[in-house]
């Protein structure tokens, strides 16, 4: 079959995964690949992506660049720092604050079983070479950020999994920072699944920051349990390819989810954000803003999709999905989907779509402002929303700063 | 202060200000009146510089600076002011972020020094008690839920934050009831002085009960067709403008 060629050509050039821990879901995995191929864009979840870009480039897994000084890169100062150089795991072994232990993925003796939904998954499970295990026991609260900065160069193309486990009544944030170097069509996929225990509160910033020659894949699972609170911001800031997948099971009654997204495109970027948040019990809430900004021709996806299963009674679920285009060629296919088999629950969604206001622009060049000014003076309060979740001061900074490099704009903290 | 001369301008194709004349001079305030369509709002939005608007023929000396030639915030930095008719919403932007950044663009382009946050916030706090708008208000996004009234005294606030040397009032009066066209009114008259000119343009005789212009003129068919005092406005008022339309088109 010339289709599963494609898939089987890109997936020859990695080495089955040698952790223990993935090989109860190894045969899972090598069964979904047998029988699918890179999806193409009649399949609902992969309708507005083109692969073949992605099924074409020349990667060379073993032909990265060494990075002398990987270690610039992290966002936080004094944050515990994990870096991920080309799917190499470096992280400080002494020192950790009580409570948190981190070890290679390769140690771990077992990972909760993932579910595979789609052909990345799937290789992410055969094919992941590192990653790391993050546990933060019970009634830790952690003062420091966990950082983890995933660096790719030069032609990597590699799988990455890491699983965090958040002990009862622990809290913790964490980064996820995502950059790269010199990089010449390069692939990265990382999954990381979380398990946020009993009242604990969890707090992820993911920050995307990759190249324009980036292919880049992230895949996050979440289980909350009773009363806990899970908040991710995923901010977009770059990046060719990109796809974010965030699955949310909630699994305890009274537990509270955000998730926000925001993503600034310009160029050719492509940026799809499908979130799932599945509300299996009872009393829970969740809220979800994601907003975007695009630019030249860009095109943003957002799918996002709260299920309500039939014992979730008294949830309370809100989705949102806003974007301003400030180009004509830009384009965005916003879905947001409820599926509810509870009767008494509270759940709203919408999406909006539109441009700058000319009248309004207007109105502020007649009081003296420049048109960039103007523009600029708009965007950030319709980002401003998003911009105040962002809970790290330095995760903050880093984005207006990236913003104002980009676009060439002098927004102001 | 300002000279407009042989001004014609047209909005998709259609010629709408068909050779206006007009001269203000600093310390003067002219009332614009005219029925509904003479072409009121589009002297206002051209003089502002509106790009909807085409400048067909004619010139507009501002203060020695072709203002025809310069883009919208220019001019505001050079000195217009426009109170618009219908003030936009802008959700989200804050009146006073917006007024600093304002006054610190108008003082860049002059070479002047950026307005430090003290001393900008007690011109604010000066500045809002002319037209008696709450600081509540003016801290808020600009427009956004404001009433009628609110929004055309945050008008004159911005004129009294931004001191401008000519201020185009345009329909100021439309949907104010009369404490707040008091409001509105007093607002400009303290801020009038020797150096600066105010254009109230309006349909209606009873703001100028509370601005007492020097000159009216009357604006029909894209022309200035007649000029007098302020008796002029009280004989509009009584007579309305059939008795100009039937004149002119005769």
């Amino acid at each position: 079959m010339e289709n599963s060629n494609k898939l089987s050509q890109f997936t020859s050039r990695f080495a089955t995964t040698e952790i223990d821990a993935l090989l109860p879901m190894a045969d899972m995995a090598r069964t979904f690949l047998a029988e699918n191929d890179f999806p193409t864009s009649r399949v609902e979840r992969f309708k507005y992506t083109r692969l073949t870009k992605l099924a074409n480039a020349q990667f060379d897994a073993n032909n990265a660049l060494a990075v002398a000084d990987f270690r610039k890169h992290h966002i936080c100062s004094d944050a515990i720092a994990i870096y991920i150089v080309n799917g190499i795991v470096h992280f400080p072994e002494s020192n950790l604050p009580a409570g948190l232990t981190i070890d290679m993925l390769s140690s771990a003796k077992s990972l909760p079983t993932s579910s595979i939904k789609d052909v990345f998954a799937g290789m992410n499970i055969l094919y992941a070479q590192s990653g790391v295990c993050i546990h933060v026991a019970k009634n830790t609260v952690l003062d420091s950020v966990i950082e983890i900065i995933h660096v790719c160069t030069g032609s990597y193309a590699g799988f990455t999994r890491h699983h965090i486990s958040i002990g009862e009544h622990a809290q913790a944030k964490v980064v996820l920072t995502y950059v790269s170097e010199a990089t010449n069509d390069c692939f990265s996929h990382v999954h990381t699944s979380i398990e946020v225990g009993k009242q604990a509160h969890v707090n992820v910033e993911k920050v995307q920051l990759e190249s324009s020659e980036m292919f880049s894949f992230t895949d996050e699972e979440i289980w909350q349990d009773a009363s806990s609170v899970f908040q991710i911001n995923t901010l977009t800031l770059d990046g060719s390819l990109v796809r974010n997948d965030l699955h949310i099971q909630v699994q305890g009654e009274h537990a509270e989810t955000h998730l926000n997204g925001m993503y600034m495109l310009n160029g050719q970027q492509h940026v799809a954000n499908y979130s799932t948040v599945d509300h299996q019990v009872a009393n829970c809430e969740s809220h979800e803003l994601y907003k975007g900004i695009m630019d030249d021709k860009s095109v943003a996806v957002f799918n996002g999709k709260v299920f309500v299963r039939k014992d979730a009674q008294k949830t309370n679920a809100y989705q949102s999905n806003a974007n301003v285009l400030i180009s004509d060629d830009a384009s965005v296919n916003s879905k947001p989907e409820l599926e509810i088999y509870a009767d008494d629950v509270k759940c709203s969604h919408g999406s909006t779509t539109g441009q700058l206001d000319d009248d309004a622009i207007f109105y502020l060049r007649a009081r003296g402002l420049s048109e960039k000014s103007a523009k600029q003076l708009m965007l950030t309060a319709f980002m401003s929303d998003v911009l105040d979740k962002i809970t790290i001061p330095e995760v903050k900074a880093k984005v207006f700063k990236t913003i104002n490099k980009r676009f060439n704009w002098e927004l102001e903290l | 202060m300002i000279k407009i001369e042989n001004l014609h301008a047209s909005i998709d194709g259609k010629e709408i200000l068909k050779g206006l004349n007009l001269e203000v001079k600093a310390g003067e305030i002219h009332a614009i009146m005219g029925p509904n369509g003479a072409g009121k709002s589009t002297l206002a939005s051209v003089l502002a510089g509106r790009e909807d608007y085409e400048v067909t023929a004619g010139s507009v000396d501002f203060d020695g600076t072709d203002l025809l030639e310069l883009s919208t915030e220019d001019r505001a930095r050079e000195g217009l002011f426009l109170a618009f008719q219908y003030p936009v919403e802008i959700p989200g932007v804050s009146n006073i972020n917006f007024l600093r950044t304002a006054l610190n663009e108008i003082r860049a382009y002059k070479g002047e020094d950026q307005i430090s946050a003290k001393d900008f916030m007690a011109m604010v706090r000066e500045k809002s008690a002319i037209v008696e708008l709450d600081s509540k208000l003016a801290s808020r996004a600009v427009n956004e839920g404001f009433s009628g009234g609110e929004k055309k005294r945050n008008e004159i606030f911005q004129m009294a934050m931004l001191e401008p040397k000519l201020a185009v009032l345009d329909e100021t009066d439309s949907g104010l009831d009369i404490d707040a066209l008091r409001i509105v009114a007093n607002g400009v008259n303290t801020l009038k002085s020797d150096k600066n000119a105010t254009i109230v343009i309006t349909h209606y005789q009873r703001l100028l009960d509370y601005i007492v212009p020097d000159f009216v003129h009357v604006l029909y068919d894209g022309r200035i067709v007649m000029t007098g005092t302020k008796d002029l406005a009280l004989e509009l008022e009584e007579k309305g403008y059939d008795w100009i339309k039937d004149s002119i088109d005769a």
